[in-house]
């Protein structure tokens, strides 16, 4: 069973396809509820949390970790969520969240910008031109967004399985498209295709506890087997040390957990 | 019938898709291979033809050649009437960049899968697949180029698609499924005002494409056999460009009315001004 993430403009109709296509499959729709596990795990205010997963960065934000460490609870928090599979997110930035895990369905819901102004000026009870300039607007923020944190555009048709503009096509017809997709053989499930997930569940999780005290650290996993990469010399300091044994005690799945020092990270560490 | 239109930056993808799609629904292929007879048709050299739709050139060169704007002018102008009967599915002729607004033609790009391009390409050349990677990318981005300068379209623009389908991970054979299904949808059967939509277009392809042999900077919209030219023109020369325009575009079929609409050429007006 698939993970598939949906991802959309506001006022594109992607949350009626998300809801649709797990109703369809029988899959758990994760979307902003996903903010409140990470706020009470984590212990930051949710709105925080939508902020750094909203606004782009500013350039004092830039300077600072608060985001990256936001970003890094937001992302073990969808990861804990996402390991077992059977589930539709349509949260934003999954696919970028989710990136690298093999057998993720990732879609992008798009509607013409006039059915999406009517469509919140329907919602909403306010002008066509108030509504385009929310859109826009909106748009604007998701695309600084994505471009300061992952150097891509969200816009790109290159990032996902599937693309369909809601028009000529329905709600109804997205849904049977993604469904028929998410039961094809690619992205059927199993424990061995599974284990990429609960891997990098377990490195974000690792990341997310170690992200306040050291941002710059990077994290890979597999089959349990945990490195914690640091720029720091020798093993990183004793405090560096301390906490990553403590860390081995505490979560739970953690087979081996070494520090490295190195220059370079790994491209797939968290 | 509907008309569906397979648009890919993979032209052996296009090709594959659209054989397989046109043949699970029954329908006829119209690509490349009718580019001899538009050729022949329009008395231009196949290769100029062919080069005009080769997707390479920067946009300022594509700009500046009036051979070029003639000969996509030409291909334009033939496609849109070959697309009439319906029932057929369309590559490899840039129609995506050119059928707009009709709702009886469902547009689907593929994406190749990048992993397998940049493997065949590296083999290909010789190449590092990073580098191979950076060549792929560079030819993306000119033939982007080449659609803005061609048709003044982004071909990246995902709103110019009804579906994306990625062969990274999709396969082909559900991509064809996909588009089969799509199909059959009601949305995309044709109608009185979309199919009127498209003679429409056509006609304006014709009128251009028979302008642009004699004069440049031509705009055409048609409705009911009526046709509206936009063009530059300087103070001078109005009266006289109104006529040509008129009997030109009057000696094609389907033309009942013409209004020409003549801009000022301010940049020529102020070159002549200092001779």
């Amino acid at each position: 069973m698939a993970i598939i993430t949906i991802s959309r403009g506001s006022y594109s109709m992607g949350k009626a396809v998300a809801e649709q296509v797990a109703a369809c499959l029988g899959y758990t729709v994760i979307s902003r509820d996903l903010l409140l596990d990470a706020s009470t795990r984590f212990h930051v205010s949710e709105i925080k949390l939508i902020r750094a997963i909203h606004d782009a960065p500013g350039i004092l934000e830039r300077l600072s970790h608060s985001r990256q460490a936001y970003l890094a609870y937001i992302r073990a928090a969808l990861t804990e969520r996402v390991r077992d599979g059977n589930v539709v997110y349509h949260g934003l930035a999954g696919h970028l969240l989710l990136k690298g895990i093999p057998g993720v369905l990732k879609v992008r819901i798009t509607a013409d910008l006039e059915r999406r102004v009517e469509n919140e000026m329907q919602r909403e009870g306010i002008s066509a031109q108030e509504a385009r300039d929310i859109i826009l607007k909106d748009d604007n923020q998701r695309r600084g967004w994505t471009k300061s944190l992952h150097g891509v555009d969200p816009w790109d048709s290159n990032l996902y399985d599937l693309v369909v503009r809601i028009g000529a096509l329905t709600v109804a017809d997205a849904v049977s498209f993604i469904c028929e997709a998410a039961r094809s053989e690619g992205f059927r499930t199993t424990d061995k295709s599974l284990q990429p997930v609960k891997d990098l569940a377990l490195a974000c999780r690792i990341k997310a506890e170690l992200v306040e005290e050291f941002p710059t650290v990077g994290v890979t996993c597999q089959y349990g087997n945990v490195i914690v990469y640091t720029r720091e010399k020798g093993t990183g300091g004793s405090r560096l040390h301390k906490r990553i044994e403590a860390l081995s005690k505490e979560i739970q799945g953690v087979f081996n957990l070494e520090v490295h020092s190195s220059e370079n990270f790994p491209a797939d560490a968290v | 019938m509907p008309i569906i239109i397979i648009s890919s930056e993979d032209p052996a993808v296009e090709e594959q898709i659209a054989a397989r799609t046109a043949k699970a629904v029954g329908f006829q292929t119209l690509g490349p291979e009718v580019l001899p007879a538009i050729a022949a048709k329009h008395a231009i050299p196949e290769p100029k033809l062919a080069e005009s739709l080769g997707r390479t050139a920067t946009p300022w060169w594509r700009r500046q050649a009036k051979g070029r704007q003639l000969s996509l002018a030409c291909v334009e102008a033939e496609v849109l009437d070959r697309l009439a009967p319906d029932n057929i599915v369309c590559w490899g002729l840039g129609a995506h960049l050119y059928v707009l607004g009709i709702s009886h033609a469902l547009k689907a790009r593929l994406l190749p899968d990048p992993a397998r391009q940049i493997e065949a390409l590296a083999g290909q050349r010789g190449v590092s697949p990073q580098k191979a990677g950076k060549l792929l990318e560079g030819a993306r981005l000119k033939r982007a180029q080449w659609a803005q300068a061609a048709f003044g379209q982004n071909e990246m623009d995902p709103s110019m698609y009804d579906l994306i389908i990625n062969l990274g991970q999709i396969d082909p054979d559900e991509a064809v499924g996909t588009l089969t299904t799509a199909v059959g949808y009601r949305k995309f059967q044709p109608m009185t005002y979309s199919i009127s939509s498209l003679a429409d277009l056509a006609l304006a392809a014709k009128v251009k494409a028979k302008l642009l042999r004699t004069m440049n900077d031509i705009r055409v919209q048609a409705r009911d056999g009526k046709v509206v030219v936009t063009s530059k023109a300087l103070q001078r020369e109005r009266r006289k460009k109104t006529a040509a325009i008129k009997s030109l575009a009057g000696e094609v079929p389907g033309v009942n009315y013409v209004e020409v609409h003549l801009i000022n050429y301010v940049i020529r007006a102020a070159a002549e001004s200092f001779r």
